[in-house]
């Protein structure tokens, strides 16, 4: 029996823990001038690996702690398992080795098993709802659709993605939600 | 119990009709006055029709008498024999009212009382009301005022045309022209013409009161729209006269009153719905049922923090608090299974549903079978989930079929064989616990194990070698195999070799068991087995390699002890001795490609799909517990061997094992190799 703390413990965030995921904007750079007309889309970033992506955000339902998974049997390697969303059973991804960030799917039982900012994005799929194991979650990006570009040519995880977009220095990776977990 | 469930049934489609005739009647009674609606008028007939039926079949006689009165009464009214006044609404109204005491009635198994006595009274009152002749009072030809002598000579055209303006608010004369007998003919045309310009004239009649003898009267039966002085200048050059003979002066004569009977005491005439039925969709039933499922589980985690609260000692919540929290836990636990059970009561239905129908086939049967059997039918009022019933009666008929066709000898071959001539067919269903057999047997031949090897080994089925050591048992699960008959005649009745097939397919859905008991000269029988329901299920929690799931304990046979040592290997696949049954033996571990953890003895949980039986060794043994099965997600579903997922209260998902699935897996002969150790 674990004790009356650890209980609470999964229930509740505790304050200043790392990558309390505040969702705050990510104000890094000023909106360039010409796009001052051009509304921005809403994008979630979340960092695999070192690498920053982001899926629209109108795609993400909820971020969530890494909980318990379960290991289902004779499944492809890059499902670490299915978790119990508050009586839902949702499959949990590891997108990493498919987009060529690691070499292999390292098996994930449980928040033991990852490091403290490591969070579930679960994203709204037409194929069903999934979680994706993001190594931490940055926060609400504002991108501007004149700034997006097509991923590069030539890259083995080129399907998987939907493009590139710059905002400043920084870039994300936008992803396809839909073909990198098929 | 099966005396009460047809009451209930009846009532519950009595009382929708009654219902159903109040809510017309209350429409009619509203509209007093007015022609009623055919429509209308049609469907109470049909209501109080069906009324009729449905008492009959149930034996119901004073709702039966009152209804057929009704029935009568609004068939009369419909084809326009009788009017819908107010004495007649009113002995509609209360024989609705009757209809609903008698119902009261019925469902207190009560056979005397105010509200039958009423019942009869207004049965009379009703055809009393009819009976005043096939054109009462309220036939608008009587309130005119006509002579006797006239209307007997009206044809039934002219009657009808005098209703009809009557009706139309046209108002009726009677003309009355006295013409010389030398040109009677002349002026009557010409009189007769000079009104049709502006009326119409119903009928022509001589009358009896000619002053002289050299003269002749005439009475011209006459609509006319037109006012009266209009009329009378048109009359005035023929010298004929005209009487107001509308029905607007003829006041309405009050219906000679049949005394309406009294309605009771108030007690009486209660305005409740009788039947507390209401039909729901079974998908809303499963709606609740997933909340129900939902709400356990957050119980179990009250139930966690209460126990966790009580352990942290002084450290956590005050103790005063954690008692609390723990008695209220438990107090929610209690209610939960109340509703759980309740919801589940709710789906039960009786298996007679299903049984009345397979009755009246089987007799169908019986009679174009030419045999001689007798045909026995008990456990009608045993109840399981309405989903599973409606799925058994597939099934159940194929049995049935092959009982009555293949089963049970000629009477030739019986009186042979030493029998009766006469043979018998069963279908029981008996209940036990948390499961429901249902047997379908005859006292026939039983199967025939050489011809089943024989044919198994024409078609291929099963290999030369194999064939001999195969068991009885082994042999007599062969039947169930896509496309296995040893029947040569092919049956108008049982097809060819579909039957048992599509039995075994239902039954699996169902998460059924099947077992053939057959001896040779003795009969067959077969034995169903069925969870009471789907909707939620007691599982068994095992665990393998360290991984927990659940196993639905209606796929359960039973769990055994098994050392290592005790297994034997045929043909490469590891089997196990049950009771002199061998069954192929597989670690859960070893199917879902888990780390193999060395271990002292096997829980081995006897599974079975069907006819299939296998042993399914599991590490440990964890108990057992309700759950209700979330599905895996459609992204899942390459995955085999899980029916779905499902929280045992601490908030994880565990596995469900698709037990079927899994044995149909071990079935195959490409996994032959995998008992294989």
């Amino acid at each position: 029996m674990p004790s009356f703390e650890q209980l609470l413990e999964g229930f509740l965030y505790r304050e200043g823990e790392p990558g309390l995921p505040g969702l705050q904007w990510l104000e890094d750079a000023p909106v360039p001038e010409a796009s001052t007309v051009e509304a921005p889309h809403e994008y979630l970033a979340f960092q695999l690996t070192d690498e920053t992506y982001a899926v629209p955000i109108e795609r993400v339902r909820e971020i969530v702690k890494v909980p318990v998974l379960t290991e289902v049997p004779r499944a492809a390697p890059e499902l670490l398992g299915v978790m119990n969303l508050r009586g839902e059973v949702l499959p949990v991804y590891d997108v990493r080795a498919r987009l060529l960030l690691t070499q292999q799917v390292k098996p994930v039982g449980g928040p033991e098993d990852v490091p403290s900012r490591s969070r579930i994005v679960v994203v709204r799929s037409d194929d069903g709802d999934a979680g994706i194991l993001a190594d931490a979650v940055e926060g609400v990006a504002r991108l501007l659709p004149s700034l997006t570009e097509a991923a590069p040519p030539g890259g083995t995880q080129r399907p998987y993605l939907s493009g590139l977009s710059r905002r400043g220095e920084r870039l994300y990776i936008l992803l396809d939600v839909e073909r990198v977990l098929e | 119990m099966s005396e009460k469930k047809p009451v209930t049934e009846f009532l519950a489609e009595a009382t929708e009709i009654v219902e159903g005739l109040s809510r017309e009647l209350v429409v009619l009674d509203e509209h007093r006055g007015e022609e009623p609606e055919p429509d209308r008028l049609n469907s109470i007939f049909r209501a109080a029709h069906s009324l009729k039926g449905l008492s009959s079949l149930f034996g119901h006689e004073r709702i039966t008498r009152l209804a057929h009165v009704l029935e009568d009464a609004l068939d009369a009214l419909r084809l326009g024999k009788v009017m819908a006044d107010d004495a007649l609404i009113d002995a509609f109204v209360d024989a609705v009212d009757a209809l609903s005491g008698l119902l009261t009635m019925a469902s207190r198994d009560e056979s005397e009382g105010p509200a039958a006595e009423r019942a009869v009274a207004l049965a009379q009152h009703i055809e009393s009301l009819l009976s005043q002749g096939p054109t009462p009072v309220e036939d608008p030809l009587k309130q005119l005022g006509l002579e006797p002598s006239v209307l007997h000579v009206l044809t039934e055209y002219e009657e009808h045309r005098l209703r009809e303006n009557v009706k139309k608010g046209v108002t009726l004369y009677k003309v009355r022209a006295v013409f010389s007998l030398d040109d009677f003919d002349q002026r009557l045309t010409a009189l007769t013409a000079a009104l049709k310009a502006i009326a119409e004239v119903v009928s022509t009649l001589p009358s009896a009161q000619a002053s002289d003898e050299s003269h002749i009267g005439f009475d011209l039966l006459t609509a006319c729209k037109q006012s009266a002085a209009e009329l009378t200048r048109v009359l005035a050059p023929y010298g004929a006269s005209h009487a107001l003979i509308s029905a607007s002066t003829a006041p309405p004569r009050p219906r000679p009153s049949a005394p309406r009977p009294e309605l009771g005491s108030s007690s009486e005439l209660s305005l409740r719905s009788l039947a507390q039925t209401v039909r729901v969709d079974i998908s809303r039933l499963d709606k609740l049922m997933a909340a129900v499922g939902d709400l356990l589980l957050t119980r179990s985690n009250i139930k966690r923090f209460a126990e966790g609260a009580r352990a942290a000692g002084p450290g956590g919540l005050h103790p005063l608090w954690a008692q609390e929290l723990a008695r209220e836990a438990r107090a929610l636990e209690r209610k939960l299974d109340d509703l759980q059970k309740g919801i589940l009561e709710v789906r039960m239905v009786p298996l007679g549903q299903v049984f009345d129908r397979l009755a009246r086939l089987v007799r169908r049967l019986l009679r174009e079978s030419g045999k001689e059997i007798d045909f026995e039918i008990s456990g009608g009022d045993v109840e399981l989930d309405k989903l599973i019933v409606e799925d058994l009666s597939d099934p159940l008929m194929h049995l049935l079929r092959n009982a009555i066709d293949h089963g049970i000898e000629t009477p030739e071959q019986r009186v042979a064989a030493g029998k009766s001539r006469r043979g018998r067919v069963r279908l029981y269903a008996t209940s036990e616990g948390n499961h429901v057999k249902i047997e379908v047997g005859d006292d026939g031949a039983g199967l025939d194990e050489a011809r089943i090897r024989d044919e198994a080994l024409k078609r291929g089925l099963v290999t030369a070698t194999k064939a001999p050591q195969m068991q009885r048992r082994e042999l007599l699960n062969l039947v169930f195999l896509p496309g296995f008959s040893t029947r040569k005649q092919v049956s108008e009745l049982s097809g060819r070799g579909v039957g048992l097939d599509v039995v075994k397919t239902n039954l699996q859905r169902l998460s059924g068991l099947i077992d053939i008991v057959s001896e040779p000269g003795q009969g067959t029988t077969f034995v169903l087995t069925l969870p009471l329901t789907l909707a939620i299920i007691r599982a068994l929690v095992v665990q393998a390699s360290g991984h927990t799931y659940a196993v639905p304990l209606n796929s359960v046979l039973e769990i055994v002890a098994v050392r290592p040592s005790e297994l034997r290997t045929v043909e490469h696949r590891q089997m196990l001795s049950v009771r002199g049954q061998t069954v192929p033996f597989v670690r859960l571990s070893q199917l879902f490609k888990l780390p193999l953890v060395e271990v002292q003895q096997h829980y081995v949980v006897l599974v079975g799909l069907a006819q299939h039986r296998m042993g399914l060794a599991v590490d440990a043994l964890l108990g057992q517990q309700d759950v209700v099965t979330k599905p895996l997600s459609a992204r899942l579903r390459d995955v085999r061997g899980f029916a779905g997922a499902t929280d045992l209260g601490d908030r994880r998902a565990v596995l469900v094992l698709d037990v079927p699935a899994l044995v149909s897996e071990m079935m195959r002969p490409a996994d032959a190799g995998m008992g294989n150790l």
